[in-house]
């Protein structure tokens, strides 16, 4: 009951934040300084043609009344028209969106898998986990580009071992179901396709991913730090269970939590991300739809990927909150103890000593 | 036996260190920091030649005597480019952060002292703009803007400000919870005084951990809004831009685009070593 009342709740929450997101990008058209009409018609358009097209896109009614549009088309899948591509917005990024979803998604893995090694790994007091330490402050401080960078050079440019630039080699690649040439390859029984998109893919993945699994790996470190302090770990060395399962049959479990909220956090930022690496390996998704569409200041476009991933955003937070809850029995006895009040999530940004910025916060 | 020896050295060694005095390698980061923003005020001194002006022919190979970074593909000074670049980032990264803590720092604040209904009201709105994905939405304002450095730092500073609002409001609510501000109120302290001189000190740490450890941050935000060429136009020597403009030539003449990079990364090091120094020092202190 609690459950459904939590998830209600967060859906009306959601559906707000979005409803917001859509009025600040109306309001950044609306005093946009390209001009929507000029961009489509061209400078040397006549008056009477402009105020004619003004007219048809609805642009000489009250602002309220355009809004109200804008939500209606939005509604209907419609984005508005791309200056750049001539195309709807909407078909564009159905077209790329693909790719971005499998890069991103095999990045996650990367940094989730990393994140937990690097963690588990400097959680420990051991000699050299203050060297792991290190390595976690320089990991966070390294840009994606230069590790794109790097590694074409290395990778590419010396070593010849991994392809620079798209998405596959292969010219004639089965198309479908997925849209993802990994997994469509093994659909397919293809699995020389699979293979040469896990070559395309490496590179950029592991570009994108070093960051968040540093700070997955911060805020883990944070949280198994206060969790090894407490009491129940002392009567578990007390009775001489080891060292290594402690940390993992015992700390672990508990230190998920922050990390899990991390994760969640990351996955959105991670958007962001790959308009630079997308952008660099001319990977063939959406943040090179929006890198492409910035020099031409193709206001439609970035707008309608913004709107994307805003909500992809807004619904990984949701969920990730509702895996805590499910994964947590104090927080559940805490949303049913205070209803009304739901756990709410500090957003805190990568945190370099990974303690407490990013805990669930109980307190209302 | 040596474990307990161990642990009873650490329990003396821990007393021997007076809590005054700063153990070097926080010195070194925090004089890192200073470094940095010295070199990044010296720019123009140091820069051994203009910025925007050929000064030999192109692609000179760093580390070979004139030009100690080399040159760029018009055989502009990389060094001078690379100093102005990093004054241009270090400012900027300063500059959101500097509109950060006193904007979030009024909201976090007034929020925390004040409680009740404009506690709920300035931490929904709080929550409402860190629902959304900050570097996503400053790319939609910037093109909506116009790209230049004044909208990507304005466009930066929106997303950004709520992070220390919450930060500072959780910290206020804590410190006005303790007896000393039972006291100051039982004096008959008002609201505006209590904020300032009672609550606001206690709120400092928190906000130099969070704000040191916010720069390395934003200098890589920022490096990825220029990267994708919403800073400043072409010859500008911003070190985002200047990594992604010699990208074509990056098999060839790396330093032209590695250089800049490296700056960037060394700029987020010395932001984020310090931040990490700097909350061992407040730890240390409690």
């Amino acid at each position: 009951m609690y459950l459904l009342k939590f998830i209600a709740k967060r859906i009306v929450a959601s559906v707000g934040i979005i409803l917001g997101l859509t009025a600040v990008l109306f309001f950044l058209a609306a005093i946009s300084h390209n001009d929507p009409v000029h961009a489509m018609l061209g400078a040397g358009a006549t008056p009477s043609a402009i105020a004619a097209e003004r007219h048809k896109l609805g642009l000489d009614n009250p602002a309220i009344v355009q809004y109200f549009d804008y939500l209606k088309n939005l509604l209907h899948g419609n984005l508005g028209m791309s200056y750049r591509t001539r195309r709807p917005v909407a078909s564009d990024i159905a077209t790329y969106l693909p790719a971005t979803l499998e890069l991103a998604g095999f990045a996650l893995v990367i940094a989730v898998v990393l994140g937990l090694i690097l963690g588990l790994a400097s959680g420990g007091s051991y000699r050299g986990s203050g060297v792991l330490r290190s390595f976690l402050i320089t990991g966070a401080s390294i840009p994606q580009f230069l590790l794109a960078i790097g590694g074409l050079l290395f990778l590419y440019g010396k070593l010849n071992l991994l392809p620079a630039t798209g998405r596959i080699g292969i010219s004639n690649a089965p198309t479908g179901p997925t849209g993802f040439y990994t997994i469509d390859g093994i659909l397919n029984g293809d699995f020389g396709v699979t293979l040469d998109a896990f070559k395309y893919l490496l590179m950029p993945a592991i570009s994108i991913s070093l960051g968040p699994a540093v700070s997955i790996g911060r805020v883990l470190r944070g949280s198994l730090i206060s969790t090894l302090g407490s009491d129940y770990i002392k009567t578990a060395r007390s009775k001489g269970i080891g060292g290594f399962r402690i940390l993992v049959r015992h700390a672990l479990r508990n230190s998920l939590g922050p990390a899990l909220s991390m994760t969640g956090l990351q996955a959105g930022l991670m958007f962001s991300g790959v308009v630079v690496i997308e952008d660099i390996f001319a990977w063939p998704g959406i943040g090179y739809y929006t890198a492409q569409s910035i020099p031409s200041g193709d206001f439609p476009a970035i707008a309608g990927v913004t709107l994307v991933l805003g909500v992809g955003y807004v619904i990984i937070n949701s969920l990730v909150d509702l895996a805590q809850l499910l994964a947590d029995p104090r927080l559940r006895r805490l949303e049913m103890s205070t209803s009304g009040v739901s756990p709410k999530r500090s957003y805190g940004k990568t945190d370099l000593n990974g303690s407490s910025q990013t805990v669930v916060q109980l307190e209302p | 036996m040596t474990k307990l020896d161990s642990s009873i050295k650490d329990v003396v060694l821990a007393k021997s260190i007076d809590k005054n005095v700063m153990p070097l390698g926080q010195k070194l980061a925090i004089g890192s920091l200073l470094l940095v923003t010295l070199v990044a005020l010296l720019a123009p001194l140091l820069s051994p030649s203009n910025p925007l002006l050929p000064v030999d022919q192109p692609f000179v190979s760093p580390f070979s005597g004139a030009h100690f970074l080399g040159t760029d593909s018009v055989g502009r000074d990389e060094l001078s480019r690379v100093l102005y670049g990093i004054r241009a980032s270090w400012f900027s990264a300063l500059a959101v952060i500097a509109f950060g803590v006193i904007v979030g720092g009024i909201v976090g604040l007034v929020s925390g002292v004040m409680g009740g209904v404009v506690d709920t009201l300035l931490m929904r709105i709080t929550d409402g703009f860190l629902a959304f994905p900050g570097p996503v939405l400053a790319i939609a304002v910037v093109a909506s803007l116009g790209a230049s450095l004044v909208h990507t730092l304005i466009a930066v500073a929106i997303v950004w400000w709520p992070f220390y609002a919450r930060i500072v409001r959780g910290e206020a609510r804590a410190i006005m919870s303790r007896p000393h501000i039972e006291a100051a109120r039982s004096f008959g302290v008002g609201r505006f005084r209590l904020a300032l001189r009672h609550v606001s000190p206690g709120v400092m740490p928190a906000v130099v951990v969070t704000a040191s450890l916010d720069i390395g941050n934003l200098v890589i935000t920022l490096a990825g809004l220029s990267f994708l060429g919403l800073g400043q136009p072409a010859p500008a020597p911003e070190l985002g831009a200047m990594a992604a403009r010699n990208l074509q030539y990056l098999l060839q003449e790396w330093w032209v685009s590695v250089m800049p990079a490296v700056a960037i990364a060394i700029l987020a090091m010395v932001g984020n070593f310090t931040g990490d120094a700097l909350r061992d020092y407040f730890e240390a202190k409690i």
